[in-house]
Order: structure tokens, then sequence, then C-alpha cells
């Protein structure tokens, strides 16, 4: 058959490690909702994840993106976003800001991306 | 020249934790001011805690030194002082202002509430250098920065506090009733929708202003049964503001029974007032650990 049956058996959830299935559904995210590539949700799966056009763990096709623009950062239970001088800056619910703890359901702009913070379990 | 600031601390007269405040935050005043390595703090309220911690962690082991200015020793703005870290290191200098030639009443006020019968430090105890200072004219130079205080119309008074540096100024005025300004307050509580009129000392203290940072309690349907409380209405502050030719207008000091959606709500009015006089000026809620950079 086709490839897309080729690995077929890692859909079987009982074949896949439980800390790591749920690690992935704990995780906190930035769920794309506008620029290039949305819809689609960005995982924070390291404590240090670097936002940006060309460089950093996620990266979005945006004109208006640095190429670095904005570090995501864990401290603790929380998360914390920085601006790495970026041209653009990032817009927190609408406020420019250098640097921020972010909530649950806070609305970061870069750019012509908007990202909503999602703090996960 | 860099100049940030970074909010500590946004509730007024009393802690609020609590999922119910914990966008906004529930510590009390506290507002970290930096212009390059200069450091000033406004106000010691419970947001001090935090900020101490945080200054060790950047310090790494290097000498702290740092210029504390308290708008008035009310408990929501000096009780974070015992808890704040870097007073119990020997390497760090802390400079502690008072306003008029001789004012030491917010220094023995904080070392008053380091004594046995309140804390189990004594303030003799503290290792870090802590000076007394003076602004004997309410003005002047410090570490580089222009700074200017004014008094203010609080029950004991309080201050404001502006800070100039290299074409920028911010400027901090919490616990200000201002709408016992008013020629026609009744009036301006029947009609809230007319514009206030503030002093015109008030206005060129705030003028061009990048950054607003200001108590703004209360809402209108509130400041009904507050008035005397030495809180002003949040639509008042934006009136100010709009005067002023502020650029942007943190409203801060939110009352403990308002929740975020509450604080919300209180900052939605005040931006659909704004709008109609000043739609370029930028109105939001002071929200604990949100920093910002006046470029």
């Amino acid at each position: 058959m086709g490839s897309s049956f080729d690995n077929w058996d890692r859909t079987i959830p009982g074949s896949l490690p439980m800390h790591d299935l749920q690690r992935l559904a704990r995780a906190a995210a930035l769920e794309q909702i506008r620029g290039p590539g949305a819809p689609q949700r960005h995982l924070l799966l390291e404590d240090t994840v670097v936002v940006g056009r060309s460089e950093g763990q996620i990266r979005i096709a945006s004109g208006e993106l640095s190429r670095s623009h904005m570090r995501m950062e864990r401290q603790g239970p929380e998360w914390v976003c920085t601006d790495l001088d970026s041209s653009n800056g990032i817009y927190l619910n609408g406020v420019r800001i250098h640097s921020a703890v972010l909530r649950e359901g806070d609305m970061l702009q870069l750019g012509d991306v908007i990202l909503v913070f999602h703090a996960g379990g | 020249m860099a100049l940030f600031v970074k909010f500590w601390g946004t509730r007024g007269s009393i802690p609020t934790p609590g999922p119910a405040t914990s966008r906004y935050g529930g510590n009390t005043a506290c507002v970290e001011i930096r212009v390059d390595d200069s450091l000033f703090i406004c106000d010691g309220g419970t947001g001090l805690r935090e900020l101490g911690l945080d200054l060790m962690k950047r310090a790494r082991g290097r000498p702290i030194v740092g210029h504390l200015l308290f708008s008035h020793p009310h408990w929501d703005h000096i009780q974070g002082f015992p808890f704040f870290s870097p007073i119990y290191q020997p390497a760090n200098t802390f400079h502690i202002y008072g306003f008029a030639r001789g004012d030491q009443r917010i220094f023995r006020l904080l070392s008053g509430q380091m004594r046995s019968d309140y804390f189990p430090v004594d303030f003799s105890e503290l290792s870090a250098t802590i000076h007394h200072a003076e602004l004997p004219t309410g003005q002047g130079p410090i570490d580089g920065v222009y700074v200017r205080a004014m008094p203010q119309l609080h029950p004991g008074g309080s201050w404001a506090f502006s800070f100039e540096a290299q074409g920028k100024k911010v400027v901090y005025a919490t616990d200000h009733e201002l709408d016992l300004h008013l020629d026609d307050r009744e009036k301006s509580m029947r009609d809230p929708a007319a514009p206030r009129v503030l002093p015109g000392s008030l206005v060129d203290f705030v003028a061009g202003a990048d950054l607003l940072i200001a108590d703004g309690q209360y809402t209108d349907e509130e400041y009904k049964t507050k008035v005397g409380w030495g809180h002003p209405r949040a639509t008042t502050v934006v009136d100010l503001a709009v005067a002023a030719g502020v650029k942007q207008l943190a409203i801060t000091h939110h009352d403990p029974m308002q929740t975020d959606v509450d604080v919300e709500k209180k900052i939605a009015a005040c931006r659909v007032r704004a709008a109609a006089r000043a739609p370029e000026m930028v109105v939001f809620a002071a929200r604990e650990g949100v920093e910002l950079k006046l470029a």
C-alpha cells in the first residue's frame, strides 16, 4: 500500500510512551490565528523558544517579523515573552511592550502575525 | 539611552492574590524605572518583594545601587520593604528620598515598621547601606535623571514624581484624588460624560509625558460612595492625560474589589472617553509583570 500506511502502528496510542503524550497535551502553546501559515499551533516544548522570520525554533515566513523577533522563556510555572529588538515590536493585547509575564488567552501581535498564548496544563 | 518601566505591583489598598486577579495582579504598588544603569523604585508595596528577587538575580553578585521614592507611607506603599532582599546584602546601597529640606518622615516610618512589635528583623540589622536623601526644593538631578516631586491630594498627603532623561518623560502619580480639584465636581458626577477641567499646575506637571502611570482606582459608579477616600475616578485621569498631551496612560492602583474583568470594563470606559478627544493616546491597565521600553 502507499506510504500513508508505513507508520500506521504509530497511531495506536498504546505504542507511545504515556509521558510523551502527556507532555504534548499539557504543553504551553502559541496559537497562530493570523499571518502566513495560520491557523497553526506552535507548542512550547523547550524552556526557551525564539520566534522569528528565519531564526529560532518557531519560524514564521512573514516579512513583518524580524529574523529573531521574540523570545519565550519559561520561568517557573510562567512564561515570559521578550522583544529581541525587533523592528515591529510586540503588542500585548494592543499595547506595545518590551517584556511581559503571559496569561491564558493573551494576544501577541508581531507585525502581521497574531498569536494567542495558551498556558497549558 | 534606554528607559525601561516595569510594573511589579498595580493593586491598591491591600494585596489581592487569587485567580480572579491573576491577570492584572494582586501585589500592591511598586514600579521600577531604569535609565541605562540608574535604578529608581517608586513605592514599596508587596510588589517590591519580587522586584528584589529579580534585582538579585540580574545583579549576579554585583553591588546594587537604587533610589527609592515613596509616594506616601500608607501600608500598601511600604509593606514590601522588609521583604526587599537586596537590603540584607552589605554590597548594596539605597537612597530613600524626602522632598523638602529636613523631611525624614518616610525614612522614619520605614525604619519604624521594622521594630520587634511589628517585624522580627530590626531596621538596624539591615546590611545594605541605606541613606536618607533629599530633594530639598522638590526637584533636581539624581543619577543623570531630572526628578520632580509634586504634592497631591490624599489623606495625609502624597507625592507624584516625574522622571526626565534625554527627551523622555515618565510620570508616576498614584494616590491622588484628582476629583477634589474639580470646581464642578458635583455637576461632573451628575453628568459624567462632560469634560472635566483640572488645574493648570497638574496639567503642566504631566505635560507631554511619554508615559503617565496614574491612580485610577474607581469607576464613575464606585466613586459616588468614595468621595474623600483619596482616589479618583479613572475617567478623570483620562481627562488630565488628554489635557496634558500624554502619549501613553497606564491606569494603576486597581481597587481590591475589582476582578480582572472589572478592571477591563473600567479601562474600556476610559478608552471610549479618550478616543473622542485624543484618539492617538494609548490607554491601558497597568499589569504586573509587564515591562515597557521608551526608546
